[in-house]
């Protein structure tokens, strides 16, 4: 059964995720950067393309079944803990401030949804 | 800090998933001191090791521990000279600034002569003999060496003059100024050196270390494939005329009744000269077939040891063998370092050979005796059919090895992650420490091929005697194979995978293992690589620290593990250390007295050479030749790119 969820933040997740993939696609041909050619940036790159479709997902889509938003939710942070992980590794600022970002979109998400669930939740009550 | 942060969150994520005028203590080379004469006050680096006297160091002061925060790219070319595959580049060269220009030579046997403050080319010269050498080991170049005429003839071309070599064999001089060849040098230009190699003949000599220059004579040695055939091209050393490329004299490594069973020994890494006495020093290799010796077993002193011959006739004055009977392939790859030591009150004129094993020979360098006490230990036998291993070989306690005498322990995190396949492998291999032999069910081999200390070499500030050296800790497995087993799992090829040779017309091949296990991970514990110092009046070590940092797909690992290294430092007047050297990409400043990194910068890929510094008009700089080495990565570049502030 579908419900609205919260939107809010999501698009803080799409644009950490775009920045991350642009970053990797930039670090990948350019020599300066120490990272040129690594499989480290490709396995980064994936991560944060599964991180835009997912918060694309969480944007667009508001009305989606409860396991959704759940699988939606955790699989968005174990990429965001995972590529902060690798851009620690990296040695890449960059990629470690996109996922901060990443994670404020995250949080902000998951209160706005608590907070709209409980007013619902509220708003079913006073109509009893 | 940082490095225990990120050990901690490794272990979380395995968990969820030269010189300048540089006025030296034996005094200048010819053309330093024409230079100084002359009144010119940029510092020069004119030769491989800096100096011919390979100390790796200028006098230079601008760039101090203070200020080389500051450092910055002040020019980079890319010379086109790199290429992947069969033909893969290997470029360790040192440039050379002398004659107000910067001097490079690449794998694919070309010079650039460049300005020394923009970088922007002057000339190139193209020698050829980059399609390959039949053998297919790879192109590889250590640079160029300079002569100057002592008393030049003016207007005529050629009293300054560039020399590079190639893997066919070829010594090619040109004109310093121009880039023109100088028609006066072999014919036309070019000297075939692999002419001169006719016994025993089983490739071309490869060229790929520049000469050494004493007054008007070039000392050359070369490279060949000592893992690959039992009996083939003896080592032979060649004093060559710098002005017409004539051979003056020849020096054997190989005893005339051996040529028949060996070869080889050859010196393949650079050679430092005392312009005080006219003694050129000799690194030598190990004969061949390099792992199994059952067919070569009467001594030849010469073979992997410091030979010191007079630079213009080749006569042996003294030698020191370094290892008996060497069949681990711990060739002596560095250039001694010529120092005067200051002892009990005394100056004693002295050398310090560096080696793979990590020792450093310290010895008065006009008669081979040493500084310090060197002993003669028993180590263990063969179990070999046929080889008969050392019964005793050369230990040197002090200075303090820059590795210790037993393989460092499995990895646990390597282990685990691999479920048990490093502690498994351990437990079927021959190890007993050092100078453990090959054997058919294969030996971890402490130190290896790999080091111990690279082809680079130490640096040294003659004025304090502070030295400074890079080195490994890898253990190699070697395993000896039958020869009927051998042909029947190779067949005839020279070469095979697993890291196979033939060691063709000897009883056994051999297999030369890294020791990692399935993902790649080495199976011992860091560190990988380490920087020492040392007080060489007191033969004290200073200080010693994890070096370099190792980089997999593009992960860097912890400092504290430091990283495979090869290439060398250079030491400066005002206190630092510059060095490449390292499997990340970059390249750093270190603090001399504490061996604190206090700049690193990225360059295109590992820089296996030891950088120059000079100072032109007025600015110091330093310039690194980046262009990896499939040893560490598959990196590879052709970068030259020069720093100042």
């Amino acid at each position: 059964m579908t419900q609205p969820h919260s939107t809010r933040g999501a698009w803080l997740i799409v644009l950490a995720s775009l920045i991350t993939i642009a970053i990797c696609v930039y670090d990948y041909y350019t020599p300066e950067t120490g990272l040129i050619g690594s499989g480290g940036l490709i396995f980064v790159a994936g991560a944060a393309v599964l991180m835009l479709l997912a918060s694309l997902a969480m944007a667009k889509v508001p009305n989606r079944p409860a396991w959704v938003q759940t699988f939606l939710v955790v699989s968005i942070l174990l990429d965001i803990i995972g590529t902060a992980v690798c851009g620690y590794f990296l040695e890449s600022p960059v990629i470690m401030s996109a996922q901060a970002l990443a994670l404020l979109g995250w949080i902000i998400n998951v209160i706005s949804n608590a907070t709209e669930r409980s007013v619902e939740t509220d708003e079913v009550e006073d109509e009893d | 800090m940082k490095t225990k942060m990120k050990t901690a969150a490794l272990a979380a994520l395995g968990a969820a998933a030269a010189a300048a005028i540089y006025l030296s203590p034996f005094g200048a080379t010819a053309q330093n001191s024409m230079m100084m004469m002359a009144g010119v006050s940029d510092q020069v680096w004119d030769a491989f090791g800096g100096n011919q006297q390979a100390q790796k160091y200028s006098t230079a002061t601008q760039i101090t521990p203070e200020n080389v925060k500051d450092l910055k790219r002040a020019w980079s070319i890319h010379t086109g000279d790199v290429s992947s595959g069969e033909r893969s580049t290997t470029w360790g060269a040192t440039p050379l600034f002398v004659n107000d220009t910067v001097y490079v030579g690449t794998p694919w046997y070309r010079i650039f002569a460049v300005e020394p403050d923009t970088g922007k080319t002057k000339w190139v010269y193209a020698a050829g003999g980059a399609d390959g050498p039949p053998e297919g080991q790879g192109l590889k170049s250590r640079g160029v060496a300079y002569w100057a005429a002592a008393l030049p003839e003016a207007g005529k071309p050629c009293q300054k003059m560039v020399y590079v070599g190639t893997q066919l064999g070829e010594l090619h001089g040109v004109d310093a100024d121009t880039g023109k060849k100088c028609a006066g040098f072999g014919n036309n230009g070019v000297v075939n050196v692999d002419a001169w190699s006719t016994k025993n003949k089983k490739f071309k000599l490869g060229l790929i270390q520049p000469p050494a220059v004493y007054k008007d004579t070039l000392i050359l040695g070369w490279a060949g494939l000592d893992w690959v055939y039992k009996t083939e091209n003896p080592g032979t050393v060649f004093g060559i005329d710098a002005r017409t490329g004539a051979l003056k004299w020849t020096f054997n490594i190989i005893p005339p009744d051996m040529e028949n069973v060996t070869g080889t020994a050859n010196v393949w890494a650079s050679i430092s000269v005392d312009p005080e006495t006219g003694l050129a020093f000799l690194p030598t290799s190990s004969p061949s077939p390099n792992y199994y010796g059952g067919d070569r077993l009467k001594e030849m002193p010469y073979a992997t040891a410091t030979v010191a011959v007079k630079a213009e006739t080749g006569e042996v004055v003294w030698s020191r063998q370094l290892v008996h009977h060497d069949i681990w392939d711990v060739d002596t790859n560095s250039a001694p370092t010529l120092l005067d030591i200051k002892k009990d009150g005394q100056v004693i004129p002295a050398l310090i050979q560096a080696t793979k094993m990590g020792y450093h020979f310290v010895l008065n360098r006009n008669t081979g005796e040493p500084v310090w006490p060197i002993e003669e230990r028993p180590y263990p036998a063969s179990d070999v059919p046929g080889e008969v291993a050392a019964k005793t070989q050369p230990y040197v306690p002090y200075p303090e090895p820059t590795i210790p005498d037993t393989t460092p322990p499995v990895s646990k995190f390597a282990d685990i992650v691999s479920f048990g396949q490093c502690s498994r492998w351990k437990a079927r291999l021959r190890d007993e420490g050092r100078y453990t032999p090959p054997s058919i069910r294969g030996s971890i081999s402490w130190p290896a091929t790999l080091g111990g200390v690279e082809w680079g070499g130490g640096a040294v500030d003659p004025t304090t005697n502070t030295y400074v050296v890079n080195s490994n800790r890898v253990p190699q497995i070697y395993t000896l194979v039958p020869r009927a087993d051998a042909d029947k799992l190779y067949g005839k090829n020279a070469r095979g995978p697993g890291g196979y040779s033939a060691q063709e017309g000897s009883a056994y091949g051999f297999k030369l293992e890294n020791f990692l296990n399935m993902w790649g991970m080495p199976c011992w514990v860091p560190p990988y690589g380490t920087l020492h110092s040392y007080d060489m009046n007191t033969g004290k070590q200073l200080w010693t620290k994890p070096f370099g940092q190792v980089q997999k797909w593009g992960f860097y690992m912890p400092e504290s593990w430091g990283s495979i290294t090869i290439g060398a430092p250079v030491i400066t007047k005002s206190g630092l250390i510059f060095i490449g050297a390292s499997m990340d990409s970059r390249v750093r400043a270190i603090d001399l007295k504490s061996g604190e990194v206090l700049w690193k910068h990225i360059v295109d890929a590992p820089a296996v050479s030891q950088p120059a510094v000079y100072t032109y008009k007025g600015k110091q700089y330093v310039v690194f030749a980046v262009g990896g080495n499939g040893i560490l990565t598959p990196r590879l570049a052709d970068q030259l790119v020069a720093f100042s502030l």
